[in-house]
């Protein structure tokens, strides 16, 4: 069999600009109008970036805009334990490779070298870019090693997770190894909260770190609620629509107000737990009952034959929803759970207003009150600064949910 | 022989060695009667062909034997377990009864040789290897050894069929029960699904067999049972219901499908 090459075509730039902008006079007046807006408005942001705009107030405050009043003698506990997650993100990405290449999935097995590199630029770019702009705005050495060290320690984890993937470990090892992993992210809580407890975390730290606990504790939260809305017992799917109903019905600032001054009412201020943590609560509380919502219409969208030819196969209930039901009911609303991780990591600056806590937002406007910049309507740079970090952030998220739901071969089935 | 392939049955329940019974089994989604008074006993090793127009209850009734649907009234026994509320009795029955859907109803996020293994490793206990080695037992008498790492949405509709009879029969079944297995192939892969379930019959399994196959109940039915409203209508060979058949509505029927 010869190989047949597609035709290549090659289109000059008035075929492209004739195709893409004029093809019909209704396009062409739209580009005529839309084309000078557009370059407009990035000639405006292109000079505040560049000329106009005063980042002089981020770089002083860089430090308290990331980590708010973290002391810096514990700086180092930050870097251990950013470099252990860069480590760990490796060793499950080499392990979810390997995987693949076992069974012949691995998309990238198909790609030339020159593709791998530019979908690793298009992966990892944008965040790269944003930490050599952070790493341009700092004075110090520390966070340049602890970047360093991530990219390090990444590299290394993926390597050591592609081969412990291709070993056939026994099983009492493989589940030590994948104990040890799940246990990490607690023992690096307990070793960062050992020097700083939670009630001063702050900054983007704040934000970052509460919305992944949020984001980790309502995940099986609402995937219950999901599955206890379609229970047989009356008194558990009342429950769960209960409680979908009720915090779906109060707006998120309220209840985090409520958390905020209203627990003290029921909770002597001794054992009232910190604000932080309230937050986490809420946080958790909040999107799961949406998340709940979400996975519910998951489980509808899994055709009934899936339960019953499990079923008739002799598997558990238990095992039915577990092993069946529930990784394509997942799998089919990927993209809207990723929406609402996206929706709980920006509103996490709801919780630096109504709780008064520390967060990047809050920081953001504080430090216009300083001595140096008050008066200068420098709000415009801070907030532009802090929107940069979380839209880089929540778009890192959501390329990631569509890189995720390619891979697990969401609509090609 | 001969003389016994004309015969007609006076009711379903004439067998010595019943592995399923159904004794007056009715059922009703809401006021309706779905099934009315269902007899039926079948043998071991015996092929039963359920014919009968749409809505007569054909699926309903093989879907009551493993509790995909739940019977209001009647018994049902199977291999000696009678059917209850009973979760353990639920469970064991489903271990001994494989089914084959018309819609397949493969895992589309398992590979195929994880849809075969995946009842035996849970419920039968098999170590990973056996239950592989098992499941490519399997796949070779369904004849398709090769699509083992596949996944469902890569093969055709009578490979999938054919997985599917593979992993119902993973469980080592005692019985198997098929709703309409061929309806929702293309023509030209029909002949290949009829083929394996021939085998099947040769030997020796017990077989339900809810089919519009003429052909197939020609050759490999021990009974044909036709059902219409709910109810069994007529029991014979295969011979006496292509040459013989005696009720109006059996006659009407097959005058339609012939
Ligand atoms: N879940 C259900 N709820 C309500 N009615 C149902 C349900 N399942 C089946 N029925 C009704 O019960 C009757 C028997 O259905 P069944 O599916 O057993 O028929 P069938 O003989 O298998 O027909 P077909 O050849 O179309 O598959 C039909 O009238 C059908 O509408
Ligand atoms: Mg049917």
């Amino acid at each position: 069999m010869t190989a047949t090459t597609r035709p290549v075509r090659t289109t000059t730039p008035a075929q492209w600009l004739r195709k893409n902008l004029f093809r019909t006079p209704l396009d062409s007046v739209l580009t005529l109008i839309l084309a000078p807006l557009s370059l407009y408005a990035l000639y405006l942001a292109a000079r505040f970036v560049f000329v106009t705009g005063r980042w002089e107030i981020v770089e002083v405050n860089l430090k308290l805009l990331m980590v708010g009043n973290w002391p810096i003698d514990h700086m180092a506990r930050i870097s251990v334990t950013l470099v252990a997650f860069g480590f760990l993100g490796g060793i499950v990405a080499g392990l979810v490779h390997a995987r693949q290449v076992r069974r012949g999935t691995a998309s990238v097995l198909n790609m030339s070298r020159r593709e791998r590199i530019l979908d690793l630029a298009r992966r990892f770019g944008l965040i790269l870019f944003t930490v050599l702009l952070l790493l341009a705005l700092t004075s110090t050495w520390g966070p340049t090693i602890t970047a360093v060290g991530v990219v390090v320690a990444g590299v290394a984890g993926r390597v050591v997770g592609g081969i412990l993937g291709r070993l056939h470990l026994p099983k009492p090892v493989a589940i030590v190894l994948v104990l040890l992993m799940l246990s990490t992210p607690f023992l690096l809580y307990f070793y960062l909260v050992d020097a700083v407890p939670l009630a001063r975390w702050e900054g983007f730290w704040f934000n970052l770190s509460s919305a992944a606990a949020g984001i980790i504790l309502c995940f099986p939260l609402g995937v219950l609620i999901a599955i206890g809305r379609r229970s047989k017992l009356p008194l558990i799917r009342g429950m769960s629509t209960i409680y979908v109903e009720l915090v779906r019905g109060v707006p998120f600032f309220v209840l985090l107000l409520m958390a905020h001054v209203a627990l003290e009412f029921f909770v002597p201020a001794s054992i009232a737990p910190s604000r932080p943590v309230r937050a986490i609560v809420v946080f958790t509380i909040f999107t799961a009952a949406y998340l709940a919502e979400i996975v519910r219409g998951g489980l509808q969208s899994v055709p009934r034959g899936q339960e019953e030819a499990a079923r008739a196969v002799g598997l558990s209930p238990f095992s039915v929803m577990s092993r069946i039901v529930l990784p394509q009911a997942l799998r089919n609303v990927i993209p809207a759970q990723i929406g609402q991780f996206i929706s709980l990591f920006k509103d996490t600056v709801l919780a630096g207003l109504a709780m008064s806590i520390f967060d990047m937002a809050q920081v953001a406007s504080a430090i216009t009150q300083q001595s140096a910049f008050r008066g200068q309507g420098l709000i415009v740079e801070t907030l532009t600064f802090t929107a940069f970090l979380f839209w880089v952030g929540a778009y890192t998220m959501s390329r990631e949910s569509q890189r995720l739901e390619r891979k697990l071969g969401v609509g090609t089935r | 022989m001969t003389e016994t392939r004309n015969q007609v049955f006076a009711d379903a329940t004439a067998v010595d060695d019943p592995v399923i019974e159904l004794e007056s089994v009715d059922k009703f989604f809401g006021d309706f009667q779905a099934l009315k008074e269902i007899n039926l006993r079948v043998g071991r090793q015996e092929v039963v062909v359920v014919i009968g127009p749409s809505g007569s209850g054909k699926s309903t009734m093989i879907r009551c034997i493993n509790r995909l649907e739940e019977h209001d009234a009647g018994r049902i026994v199977v291999n000696g377990v009678e059917l209850s509320e009973d979760i353990k009795a639920i469970q064991e029955i489903r271990r001994e009864t494989g089914m084959v859907f018309q819609q397949f109803n493969l895992f589309p996020h398992l590979s195929v040789i994880d849809n075969i293994t995946l009842a035996p490793r849970l419920v039968r206990g098999l170590p990973k290897a056996q239950a592989e080695q098992e499941a490519m037992e399997l796949l070779e008498r369904v004849r398709i050894p090769e699509q083992a790492r596949k996944y469902p949405g890569q093969l055709s509709g009578g490979q999938q069929q054919r997985v599917a009879i593979a992993r119902a029969l993973a469980m080592r079944p005692e019985v198997m029960l098929f709703d309409e297995p061929t309806s929702a192939l293309d023509p030209e892969m029909i002949g290949e699904v009829l083929d394996v379930m021939k085998d099947l019959a040769r030997g020796g399994m017990t077989m339900i067999v809810v089919t519009h196959e003429m052909n197939f109940a020609r050759e490999v039915a021990d009974r044909v049972v036709f059902m219409a409203q709910g109810q069994i209508v007529e029991v014979g060979t295969p011979e006496h219901f292509f040459t013989n058949p005696q009720e109006d509505r059996t006659k009407l029927f097959l005058s339609q499908i012939l």
